[in-house]
């Protein structure tokens, strides 16, 4: 019987889906408890299949709806607990919940590419690569997304990323949550590029470098960033890159030079 | 035997084979040599003998009366029919073989001495790895897998040091038959999964009993489980929480190194791939039944160069041992290397499989920004002044904004150094006036190669090994020898003396 509680609060969450989000997490409290009743929180030996299937729905529709409230600490937990259940569906029949699999790892992936995790990305798409093979891969729109995203960034082709986060082409609406994050990401890489690439900038043009709205947005931006706005050009500050060179210089570093001399010389008075 | 000999010499066995057993020697032969040799081993406690009882599995395996040798071997170690220890070993061998053997081995009986019963722990394991290579390689799987578990754990539960070689290649085995069980990875059912709790404990007992050998072996095998069902961040804390020990041999470490370079290319630290996978490639042996391990260490570093921005060398792919299996990375590095991204795409395409087969697929995706820089690069090379619509036709580049962004981008990750944006008229300027001598840099890159020679000078002085106690021996020796010298001098003086008596009395007067 706690089992048909678990159902009756799955189609209650699924029914809410667009009113009150904020519902959400009482009955899902509701929900965890009754899979701890059944042992099904957490996958084991003696758990039955249907319990799983259950649980990972409870899990996975957890997942989406701490995206919706923007709890990211909240999603990442409900998709380490959700790891163990993925690892064990991989060769059972589980057709349905396949494609909020997807979803949720698509999630998980552009949540790294927001925060800049670009190590544990590839850790995690390394992977999927491995357990379902790459025709699946290809045609999941859901991963595919965050795939073109990370390409794209990291081409430097930040336009696409910029049509990618607009348009239809977001697969879902829990996505089009992290557009925003990623257009501020590529705003201020778009600004560190365009300090060292340019002298300066007219202010219309940098707006539509920038994707900003309004020359009095460009002009905030740049004053944030410590640039000079004058006679509607931007100037870029030019110091670092003298510091840099002068780093390079022979004779500041003598110091070190000496150091490693003395070092060889101590060497090979034991070699010879 | 001569086709024996045959098979010996078109395998090209390292120089050290030559040092034990001759080729031509029949295998039940090669065995009872190596069951002096353990005996020996133990009796010195020097774990030199038993590598070199081990080195002649090799051998062993390719005859054709393998298993027949490992009957007669296990009837002589152990000549009561009814011993725990023959049973065990002899279930895993065909029936054929145990019922021929019977008339032999009571006439070798006598040769052996009772000094048996001490040293069997030994001889049993070494028996024990030898029935394991006959499963391996008649493909039961499954007996082997059943056959290796409760080896190990006899093995474990023995806690003899000089059961330690032993142990290693035990482990090797029993990791290897569970790997070719059904499903097998990547999926994750796969048995690899049950045993990483029985390796977990092996390594922990290894590792309180300065087992170096176990301790090495185990590591390696539980990083190849590790990164053969993808779990890299798993792979990644074992590497962080323990230490590989630093006498291990040589083949362990460059597995190790392999590994370890894996993990980090995966992870995006190349710099730190680059340099275990180039030790990897520089410690492993490059002719040989291993050059396998040489070809797929070279695939890896090549790919890691590329992602790291340089162009691997052409040299490197001339190597004759290397030629054929290289061939799609030469396609690969040429495409990179014009910054054709067309052609990039095309090789990827056609040699798919093969990269998937050698696990570098997902990384030469990641290559894509690589061509796209180093097209950047080059043209920034060539031209002082282009125009930003010729940037795009010749990367083939979807529109000029991509192009502005890309190259903005590329400016400030220092792939093209000294330029500028021209964004009224669209133009990239580059000036290439920097004078590398008058900076630090020639130093600096002196500095680390010469460190580098230094860190494998001192490495080599301390791998030296002298047998124990020979320096005392040189000690009296030494003596003795200058005491001789001595004799010798005052007989040599002593002698001139009653000769030249007359002559030296003369100068003496003077």
């Amino acid at each position: 019987m706690a089992e048909n509680e678990l159902k009756q609060i799955i189609s209650q969450l699924d029914s809410l889906k667009a009113n009150n989000v904020n519902e959400a997490p009482q009955l899902l409290s509701r929900a965890k408890l009754a899979l701890l009743h059944l042992k099904a929180l957490v996958p084991s030996e003696d758990t039955q299949p249907q319990h799983l299937a259950l649980a990972a729905s409870v899990l996975e529709l957890g997942a989406l709806n701490s995206i919706k409230l923007k709890d990211t600490d909240a999603f990442t937990r409900y998709y380490q607990q959700l790891q163990p259940f993925y690892s064990l569906s991989d060769n059972s029949q589980a057709s349905g919940r396949q494609s909020n699999q997807s979803k949720v790892t698509g999630l998980y992936l552009l949540l790294l590419l927001s925060v800049g995790d670009y190590a544990g990305f590839h850790t995690v798409l390394e992977g999927l690569e491995q357990s379902s093979g790459k025709e699946h891969l290809e045609k999941d729109e859901f991963i595919q997304y965050p795939v073109r995203l990370e390409q794209a960034l990291m081409e430097g082709s930040y336009d696409k990323v910029w049509g990618e986060t607009k348009g239809e082409r977001v697969p879902s609406e829990e996505y089009a949550v992290f557009s925003e994050v990623l257009i501020n990401t590529i705003r201020s890489e778009i600004a560190s590029c365009s300090e060292r690439a340019y002298p300066s900038l007219p202010i219309s043009n940098a707006k539509n470098l920038l994707f900003l709205d309004s020359e009095g947005a460009v002009i905030q931006f740049a004053q944030s960033r410590g640039w000079v706005a004058k006679d509607g050009r931007i100037y870029f500050p030019q110091q670092e890159e003298e510091m840099l060179a002068a780093e390079k210089n022979v004779m500041s570093s003598s110091g070190v030079v000496i150091e490693n001399t003395l070092g060889y010389a101590r060497k090979l008075e034991t070699i010879v | 035997m001569a086709d024996k000999m045959d098979i010996d010499a078109v395998n090209g066995q390292k120089e050290e084979e030559k040092v034990g057993p001759a080729p031509e020697l029949p295998p039940e032969r090669i065995i009872f040599n190596n069951f002096d040799l353990i005996r020996q081993a133990v009796d010195a406690f020097d774990s030199r003998f038993t590598l070199r009882a081990l080195r002649s599995i090799s051998t062993l395996r390719k005859s054709d009366k393998f298993v027949e040798a490992i009957v007669i071997g296990v009837r002589t170690a152990f000549p009561k029919p009814n011993m725990g220890a023959r049973k065990v070993l002899e279930e895993m061998l065909p029936e054929s073989a145990t019922a021929m053997q019977n008339g032999v081995a009571a006439t070798e009986k006598e040769k052996k001495d009772t000094g048996d019963d001490q040293q069997v722990p030994e001889l049993w394991a070494y028996l024990g790895i030898l029935v394991q290579v006959y499963l391996y390689d008649t493909q039961q799987y499954q007996e082997g897998a059943d056959f290796s578990e409760n080896f190990v754990e006899k093995i474990r539960s023995w806690n003899r040091r000089t059961l330690d070689p032993i142990g290693a290649k035990a482990y090797f085995y029993y990791s290897l038959f569970h790997e070719n069980l059904d499903p097998k990875p990547p999926s994750k059912q796969s048995p690899v999964i049950e045993i990483r709790p029985k390796l977990l404990a092996a390594l922990r007992s290894a590792v309180l009993r300065k087992d170096n050998d176990t301790q090495a072996a185990v590591t390696v095998l539980l990083l190849r489980n590790y990164i053969s069902t993808a779990d890299i961040t798993q792979a990644d804390l074992l590497v962080a929480q323990t230490q590989f020990p630093t006498s291990a041999t040589n083949n362990q470490v460059c597995r190790y190194l392999y590994y370890l370079g894996r993990i980090r290319a995966i992870q995006l630290a190349y710099t730190q791939a680059h340099d275990h996978l180039e030790s990897a490639s520089r410690k492993s042996p490059t002719t040989g039944p291993a050059v396998g391990f040489y070809q797929q260490a070279m695939k890896l570093l090549i790919v890691v160069e590329l992602l790291m921005g340089d162009i691997p060398e052409r040299s490197v792919f001339r190597q004759p041992s290397l030629e054929s299996a290289l061939y799609p990375y030469l396609k690969l590095v040429q495409a990179v290397r014009v910054g054709d991204l067309q052609a990039f795409l095309r090789c990827v395409e056609t040699n798919d499989a093969q990269f998937r087969k050698d696990g570098t697929y997902t990384l030469i995706l990641r290559l894509r920004q690589n061509v796209i820089k180093t097209g950047v690069r080059m043209l920034s090379l060539s031209y002082s002044r282009i125009s930003l619509r010729d940037i795009c036709t010749r990367l083939h580049i979807s529109s000029e904004e991509s192009a502005e962004y890309i190259t903005a981008k590329a400016i400030r990750d220092g792939v093209i150094p000294d330029s500028s944006l021209d964004h009224t008229n669209g133009h990239l300027i580059t000036s290439s006036g920097r004078d590398a001598y008058s900076t630090t840099e020639p130093s600096e890159a002196f500095h680390a190669r010469i460190e580098a020679l230094l860190g494998m000078r001192d490495e080599c002085v301390m791998a030296m090994r002298y047998p124990m106690n020979k320096h005392r021996q040189e000690l009296s020796e030494a003596a003795k020898a200058r005491e001789r010298e001595r004799e010798l001098a005052k007989e040599i003086i002593e002698g001139e003396g009653d000769d030249g008596e007359g002559d030296e009395g003369g100068f003496e007067g003077m």
